[in-house]
């Protein structure tokens, strides 16, 4: 199977449909430095020096491999249909142009989506990394939400000082503010872990008699203390809820997963694998 | 038929006038099969499984076998007999449809062709008195989007239309009971979405996590992992090929295997050891005990579907010897796979896809990384009420082992609770057929044929992605 990959040049040229990118080579001056380790293997075959991205290519190749819906490719027609095509559009009158289009259009997901970020790209040269297109949208969002409103972004949450700030005001009142909210939350089995939250008349009495024990705790100096203390954030509201629900969906490659947040210690390593070929035989 | 010819807004309100078609009817579009019926007329007071009966499951694809016979949707489980060489194309790319060739030539024998239609209740007799629900994919394309809807419009014309997110209609449902919790008296009634779900949905081409508020999707939080049930089964395959027989060829046969054999293993690592066949000369039982198993191939000489048994180790010793003293054919003509740590290793990859050298986050990490662009205050409601549809959430141990990961990673206050309803394959169709009964919500998001040979198809994108509304 043939292989195109656009490499970044500096003068590429991103429209919808093709994209024109310098291909500048081997560079020299670059496979100068390469490292030094493994010098020996480097003398006897010069075009192995860059393991990492001939690793690299190994592992999309692999994934692409993983990623097809046949092993061979092949071509499965449509059958065709005899004569009764005809009468059976009868009813339904004639195709249109842009049915036409559609039917005919061999496209597959790949030019669709290269098509995409090709228009994307011309559109706004910032947002086609996916970082900036986030970003973007998260600035969008906040200009939603008036200044005065400042308990929780949901851009930048900064749980620490408004989690303070909410504390230090009585229960009572944090109660009545939150009966104003309508909840996003469902029950749940232990209510008292939750966000205030409340949705009719009932259940946010239900509530404050939950919520009442607590305030009999016995009182200690280490209340306050920002390590002891569980720190439960309030629910937001309705108006961030409303510009959250009003955002546009991300584009395809902005809602790819990104790496790993918890990092391993290590790495797994199998010996058995086929990615791992090229380990081992370097 | 006046797709770019927005008229003039004071049109409108006539075409406001024309209200749905009774009749809605649902396609749950995936990539590998189709889950479409007829919504019901009102919510049923039994647990959805009346309502299910209406759903039929059809596989998404033209086939083509070894004879080189074509068949189409729902011929492959009743006229295919051979299941060897299979190919499959498939107008369903990466979730969204992008082949419409194809996709019309199923839909067409599945649902309007009345020669081909299985039953009654797949027949689509009057597109004009019907309404379609038809869900996609998040994330989808623009224009994949117009093209969807300029087929269904213009080549169908059907009477009204909704394009949905599929993973938001699973909101619909009734999740209070699946989560053990009281259900709101209002709901017994009418259907109503519930306020905050997490839902995972492992499928056949991708795995998407979206964050659900009152049924509508979150659209920052949503996160695809590109590892699906074809990853795993194509994986399996590559594995089996390399170690035992060649099957690169028989996608059908090792999705079976698959099926049959791979489960999610609790403890990585010790699985592993349990597997490791140089255990075998410390004196130890057989490595592999209770993990290793045979799987015997499909026979299509014999008509005979392939299954799965406990390992025999002295098999090949066996036969040998059966040989020569002349047992049955039967015995010596049967082929099977010895699979051990594969059993555990394929679907692993959804939770560590560094192990196939992806650069992307398992299952668990996805959740947080969703989780990590919405407001904290979400978090406690979206991790209690974390929801698994899709066809892999039917392996083995993966419900265990992503509670046990999220419980590890979540915050020590927030309540997790991960569950998976009876049936996860139909659960977003069967969420679909309850926003069906509830006509004024319908109503809302869907469009009428009129409105759409008034304003276009542009205008009927808008307005599906929401930025009409409110």
């Amino acid at each position: 199977m043939y292989h195109v990959e656009l490499l970044p040049g500096s003068s590429s040229h991103p429209t919808p449909g093709w994209t024109y990118v310098a291909d500048r080579g081997f560079d020299p001056a670059k496979a100068a430095i390469t490292p030094a380790i493994g010098r020996k293997r480097g003398i006897r075959d010069p075009g192995r020096a860059d393991i990492s991205s001939r690793q690299n290519n190994a592992i999309v190749r692999h994934l692409a491999e993983l990623d097809r819906e046949n092993h061979r490719d092949i071509q499965i027609p449509v059958p065709v249909k005899q004569q009764k095509d005809a009468a059976g559009r009868g009813t339904r009158g004639k195709v249109t142009s842009n049915v036409r289009r559609i039917l005919q259009s061999q496209k597959t997901f790949r030019n669709y989506l290269d098509d995409e970020e090709a228009a994307l790209a011309q559109a706004a040269a910032a947002t086609t990394t996916q970082s900036a297109s986030q970003r973007a949208i998260a600035n969008r969002v906040t200009k939603h939400q008036p200044s005065s409103h400042r308990s929780s972004t949901p851009a930048t949450p900064k749980p620490e000082s408004t989690a303070k700030q909410q504390r230090k005001k009585s229960t009572a009142s944090a109660l009545s503010r939150a009966s104003t909210i309508p909840p996003p939350e469902t029950p749940s089995e232990s209510t008292e872990q939750q966000p205030p939250q409340s949705g009719t008349e009932t259940e946010s009495d239900e509530q404050k008699q939950t919520e009442q024990p607590d305030d009999q705790l016995i009182k200690s100096e280490h209340d306050d203390d920002p390590l002891l203390r569980s720190y439960i954030p309030s629910a937001p509201s309705q108006r961030i809820m409303q510009a959250l629900l009003a955002e546009p969906p991300l584009t395809y490659n902005a809602s790819r997963a990104g790496p790993p947040i918890t990092t391993p210690s290590s790495n797994r390593q199998f010996c058995c694998f086929l990615v791992c070929d090229d380990v081992l035989n370097d | 038929m006046g797709t770019a010819k927005p008229r003039p807004p004071g049109r409108a309100s006539i075409a406001k006038v024309q209200s749905l078609p009774e009749k809605t009817f649902i396609i749950d579009n995936g990539a590998h099969t189709m889950k479409a019926g007829y919504a019901p007329d009102s919510l049923s007071s039994e647990e959805g499984t009346g309502t299910l009966s209406a759903c039929s499951t059809i596989p998404n694809a033209l086939v083509k076998t070894r004879a080189n016979r074509t068949y189409i949707g729902s011929q492959l489980n009743t006229q295919v007999t051979d299941w060897n060489e299979l190919m499959f194309r498939r107008p369903v790319e990466k979730g969204y449809i992008v082949n419409w060739e194809a996709q019309k030539e199923i839909w067409e024998h599945s649902f309007f062709d009345e020669k081909s239609v299985r039953s009654k209740n797949l027949q689509i007799t009057n597109p004009d008195e019907t309404t379609l629900l038809l869900t996609e994919a998040p994330n989808a394309l623009p224009a994949l989007q117009k093209n969807a809807d300029e087929i269904v419009m213009e080549e169908w014309g059907f009477g009204g239309y909704l394009r949905s997110i599929g993973p938001a209609l699973n909101a619909w449902n009734e999740i209070q009971s699946l989560f053990g919790d009281p259900i709101p008296e209002n709901s017994r009634l009418t259907a109503s979405p519930t306020e905050c779900l997490l839902v995972i949905d492992s499928g056949y081409s991708h795995t998407m996590v979206t964050p659900v508020y009152n049924g509508q999707p979150l659209q920052r939080g949503i996160r695809r992992l590109d590892i699906g049930g074809k990853h795993l089964t194509n994986y399996l395959k590559e594995v089996v090929s390399v170690r035992q027989y060649n099957m690169v060829d028989e996608t059908y046969i090792m999705n079976e295997v698959k099926e049959a054999v791979c489960f999610v293993s609790n403890d990585f690592a010790k699985d592993m050891e349990r597997t490791w066949k140089g255990n075998r000369k410390r004196g130890q039982p057989e490595p592999g005990e209770g993990i290793t198993v045979d799987y015997v191939l499909p026979d299509p000489n014999a008509a005979k579907k392939g299954f799965m048994r406990p390992h025999e180790p002295l098999m090949n010793a066996k036969k040998g010897k059966s040989a020569i003293s002349g047992a049955s054919a039967e015995a010596l003509s049967e082929d099977a796979l010895v699979l051990g740590n594969e059993r555990f290793v394929i679907p692993e990859v959804l939770f560590t896809p560094r192990d196939i050298g992806m650069k992307q986050a398992g299952i668990p990490d996805m959740v947080l990384q969703s989780l990590s662009v919405l407001p904290t205050g979400l978090h406690p409601a979206f991790l209690a009420n974390v929801l698994v549809v899709g066809g892999n959430a039917l392996l083995p141990g993966f419900m265990d082992r992503l509670e046990t990961e999220l419980r590890q990673a979540a915050s020590a206050e927030c309540v997790v609770r991960v569950r998976r309803p009876e049936d996860p394959i139909r659960f977003t169709w069967l969420g679909a057929s309850r926003l069906a009964t509830n006509k004024d919500e319908l109503q809302k998001y869907a469009i009428t044929r009129q409105e759409y040979q008034e304003h276009g198809s542009s205008w009927a994108g808008r307005k599906f992605s929401g930025a009409m509304q409110l």
